[in-house]
């Protein structure tokens, strides 16, 4: 069983703080990215025979902003290539200013059940500062069109001059949207992004306020009945994504498109994050990948405690020790002694207490070889 | 082979730092023949990479040349270089010793500076001949009327034949080449008496054992004498001797009057101490020459090696040094903060500096030192003394009736305008003035008294930026006085930490400590707990800082994407955490423990 994620590269504009692979000025090349991507998807169906999808992820970039088609013929490919489970989740990213009715109804006939909006912020100036192409009320329209539906929202946190009052508001306002899901991102500024020069300039909120807004967005959303299930991650019980879950469990994923990363048989690669170079390898049955990693003995141990300590419920230690034939208690005795005031044990579970979830990585170093 | 004794000129040349010493002895060497202008690489006499860049010369080296002169004759010359700074002026007079006259080389614009008297008293109380030199002819401010006033006036010296000279450009050098033979005396000394050499410098090398720098001051040497020295019993036979034309030349014998080298399969140069005297072993002189002193470090600091797995490689690294410099002590060191370690003692702080670079770059090792300290009397209330380099040492407080600190003499020449703020300075840095004497209507000259413990953290920085860079600054020190002094001890997170203690003075102890705390707190990275920084003086808290918990160290988005990246990450921050030492649960970066040297005390 695999997750499958499927990047669409085109936006609208680039946001202050975006440094993924989304490249407006490349609409053109729709109808052949798609037309590669197709072949990709059938590609790798045949290098990874018999794996069955359980769970499928359309982001981006702006995946809505591309016509419904490609979108509908992307999903059509996935499952003639390979088998997907009945219940899977397929998951889609919407940009409120890129949808409308025709598009909704097009996604649910082919099976997408759960809809990933970018709201970012519920106030429209921090919006334009961001250069977001939507306004606040962008927003209801959208989950307006989403009635019923598997909704989940993202929200920024740390922008100029943010108060946990507006972020508040903003949680409120998706709420307001039906949303069951909520995704609070720490405005991470990147090199090379526009945002990157406030943040040297001491536009932002420090990393102290980021994180005082952060504490109180737990607080607020557990009164609202969202628990943090990871790091960054909130839902109402049961409306976690099952499709991050995945990584967070080191499953295995097949990522195909521009810059998708994979994890197969214990190798990690990486596509390019370049639109002509990802068409030209595909056209002439090139390997679009850039990086290729197996991953063996303490990487993937590492790997494995790293990922699975973002998580609320933690490290399974009996999972552990069963996938590396180990005994995880006996292993990292010391790591564990020395960080025990900040970790929290219950059975074979071993999970970061809540309060120190923020500031994990000290306790994950810990824990590399 | 008998040499011409009249014919031969043993002198160094002496100068304030940037003066153009080296940038003469080039020119000298190149006038004379001894490195034609093509191969001349600059400065050839500072051959150490480091002394190069700091424009400094730390070993000696004698160089000989061949002069044929108006008169027709030909000369020797021996040319003996000094080091400049003032950790070497011991060194510097054992050079001194070797030769006849000193050239004083002074800068037409800049005139007479605090090196400029110390080296130039130094050469006089040597018995040296001083022939002035006025250089930097070529820059468009020199003054050389009103400078060799000045020579005149605060040196004593005559100066109005002294040659004007750009050794940049070579303008008037032959002069200097004619004067040498007209103002520096011949060497004088018995070619048959019992052989006297004294050893002025010397170094290690791996196939011939110790070189020895010698000045034959009477009789000879040649291969096969049995030589001994007056300090050690041990006793040599001499393998090679040679001159220095500059590289090392054998010859079948040294005689009075000339300056060479000598090597005797000495294994140790401790056995070759700078200042000591070779006699023939078989035929001894009755005494030696006059003026031997025992290299005394007196700043030390601990070093250690920032991967404790390297203390093996750290400890080759000193040995190896160690044997080529007799001055540099080394004792084993065990810290509770940095673990196996060193406690070195070096002459001053530069020479301190250069031997913490040299580890860095000749052996390729990082190493974290600690702040420097001097060495203290402790006088125990049983009756007892104790000599106390490392502050851990010191026994506790009810154990001690006294301590002394080292004191010394410091000069400090200025333009009269600065003499106020530099007052402050040395008050602050509990001086005792002692003198005041207007050099020219430019020229101060302040004397204090000062504690060594005082000079060896910001003062020469201080004395910079009080004085726009004016002022020049020299010392020596000159014994131990009673002292007021406590232990003041930092604690991290209400732990210890040994490698952070200093002697201070009682009076100054509020004010370090708080200094050193907010540094303190400036340079540790915060963590995922709060971590008190305390100073303490017998276990009393004087002041007191704190570094806040992180909020925030966690990667916002981990995805299919991120693992990778994330990974790389953590990488780089472990990577980072193997340079930080822990104390107690506090991890400390390296730069800690000398960041608080660098508390700027003129906030």
């Amino acid at each position: 069983m695999a997750g499958l994620y499927i990047h669409v590269p085109f936006c609208k504009q680039k946001c202050t703080y975006c440094d993924f692979a989304s490249f407006p000025k490349e609409i053109g090349k729709v109808e052949s990215y798609f037309a590669c991507l197709y072949r990709e998807i059938e590609g790798r169906s045949k290098q990874y025979k018999d794996t069955v999808i359980d769970t499928v992820y359309i982001g981006g970039g702006t995946p809505s902003v591309v016509e419904s088609k490609f979108i509908m013929g992307a999903l059509r490919q996935v499952r003639k290539c390979f088998k997907v489970k009945d219940d899977a989740e397929i998951t889609i990213e919407l940009n409120p200013g890129t949808v409308d009715e025709g598009k909704i109804k097009d996604y649910k006939s082919v099976g997408i059940n759960r809809f990933s909006i970018g709201l970012q912020t519920g106030f429209d100036d921090q919006l334009k500062r961001l250069n977001r192409i939507h306004t606040a009320k962008d927003f209801l329209l959208c989950t307006n069109l989403l009635k019923g539906e598997n909704i989940s929202a993202d929200i920024l946190i740390g922008l100029h001059d943010q108060t946990a009052a507006q972020v508040e508001k903003t949680i409120d306002l998706a709420i307001a949207g039906g949303v069951s899901h909520l995704s609070v991102y720490a405005l991470t500024p990147e090199v090379g992004t526009p945002i990157y020069t406030d943040y040297l300039n001491g536009e932002l909120l420090s990393e102290d306020e980021t994180a005082d807004i952060y504490e109180h967005v737990v607080k607020y959303l557990k009164g609202k009945g969202f628990n943090r299930y990871e790091v960054s991650n909130f839902a109402l019980d049961g409306a976690y994504s099952r499709h991050n879950m995945n990584y967070w469990k080191r499953g295995e994923y097949i990522g195909v498109g521009v810059s998708a990363s994979s994890f197969m048989e214990n190798r990690r690669f990486t596509n390019t994050f370049k639109i002509d170079e990802y068409i030209n390898a595909v056209i002439y049955n090139k390997s679009p990948e850039i990086s290729s990693d197996m991953i063996e003995g303490d990487d993937a141990k590492f790997e494995f405690i790293m990922l699975a300590l973002r998580t609320a419920d933690g490290l399974d230690t009996a999972e552990y020790n069963k996938i590396f034939n180990e005994d995880f208690d006996n292993e990292y005795s010391e790591s564990l002694r020395k960080k025990a005031q900040f970790l929290e044990r219950n059975g074979d579970k071993i999970k970061i207490k809540d309060q120190y979830l923020y500031v994990q990585n000290d306790i994950i170093l810990e824990f590399m070889k | 082979m008998s040499i011409n004794k009249q014919n031969v000129r043993n002198f160094c040349i002496v100068a304030h730092i940037d003066h153009g010493k080296s940038t003469l002895a080039d020119r000298l060497m190149e006038k004379t023949g001894q490195v034609s202008e093509r191969d001349m690489e600059e400065q050839l006499l500072d051959s150490m990479d480091l002394e190069k860049e700091r424009g400094i010369t730390i070993k000696l080296t004698p160089v000989r040349m061949f002069y044929k002169a108006k008169n027709g004759e030909e000369y020797i010359f021996n040319l003996i270089d000094t080091p400049g700074h003032v950790d070497f002026t011991y060194e510097v007079s054992r050079s001194l010793k070797a030769c006849e006259g000193a050239i004083l080389i002074v800068d037409a614009t800049q005139g007479v500076q605090a090196q400029t008297l110390a080296n130039a008293y130094l050469a006089i109380d040597n018995d040296l001949e001083i022939m002035p030199v006025i250089n930097k002819m070529d820059l468009a401010s020199a003054r050389p009327d009103e400078v060799a006033e000045e020579v005149e006036e605060i040196l004593g010296v005559e100066a109005k034949t002294a040659p004007r000279i750009s050794a940049k450009t070579g303008l008037n050098v032959e002069d200097v080449l004619e004067q040498i033979i007209e103002k520096i005396p011949a060497p004088k000394g018995d070619e048959k008496a019992p052989l006297k050499a004294l050893i002025f410098d010397s170094y290690y090398d791996n196939f011939k054992g110790v070189i020895c720098f010698v000045r034959i001051m009477d009789g000879e040497v040649k291969i096969g004498t049995r030589i001994k020295t007056f300090m050690s019993d041990k006793q040599f036979d001499v393998t090679e001797v040679g001159v220095f034309s500059p590289k090392m030349q054998p010859k079948d014998s040294l005689v009075a009057g000339e300056v060479g080298y000598i090597a005797a399969s000495i294994k140790s140069i401790e056995d070759t101490a700078v200042g000591d005297t070779i006699t023939d072993a078989l035929n001894p002189a009755k005494e030696a020459l006059p003026g031997y002193k025992k290299a005394l470090p007196m700043v030390f600091s601990g070093v250690f090696p920032l991967d404790g797995s390297k203390y093996n490689d750290l400890k080759d690294a000193l040995l190896k040094l160690k044997l080529n410099d007799a001055a540099l002590s080394i004792e084993p060191d065990n810290s509770a903060a940095l673990g196996f370690g060193f406690r070195c003692g070096f002459l001053g702080l530069l020479h301190m500096d250069v031997i913490q670079e040299r580890i860095e770059r000749e052996f390729d090792l990082e190493i974290i030192t600690t702040a420097p300290s001097v060495s203290y009397k402790v006088y125990k209330t049983d009756g007892t003394e104790l000599v106390i380099e490392n502050p851990t040492h010191l026994p506790p407080v009810t154990e001690i009736d006294y301590m002394e600190e080292p004191i010394i003499k410091a000069s400090i020449l200025t333009p009269p305008e600065f003499v106020g703020p530099i007052m402050e300075l040395c008050q602050y840095k509990r001086g005792i003035y002692k003198d005041l004497v207007y050099l020219d209507k430019s020229r101060v000259e302040l004397k204090y008294i000062l504690p060594l413990n005082e000079i060896i953290y910001d003062f020469f920085d201080s004395l910079k930026s009080r004085t726009k860079g004016y002022a020049s600054f020299d010392y020596e020190v000159t014994g131990y006085q009673r002292s007021d002094l406590v232990k003041m001890d930092m604690l991290l997170n209400g732990d210890i930490c040994d490698a952070l203690s200093i002697i201070v003075h009682k009076d100054k102890a509020y004010e370090r400590g708080r200094q050193i705390a907010e540094k303190l707190k400036e340079v540790i990275p915060r963590q995922m707990f709060e971590i008190p920084i305390q100073a303490a003086v017998g276990g009393k808290i004087i002041a007191r800082e704190t570094v806040k918990a992180f909020r925030k160290d966690v990667l916002a988005k981990c995805y299919g994407g991120d693992v990778t990246r994330k990974k790389k990450l953590l990488e780089k921050q472990k990577e980072g955490k193997k340079k930080m030492r822990s104390i107690g649960t506090v991890e400390i970066p390296s730069e800690a423990f000398i960041s608080i040297l660098k508390t700027d005390n003129d906030r």
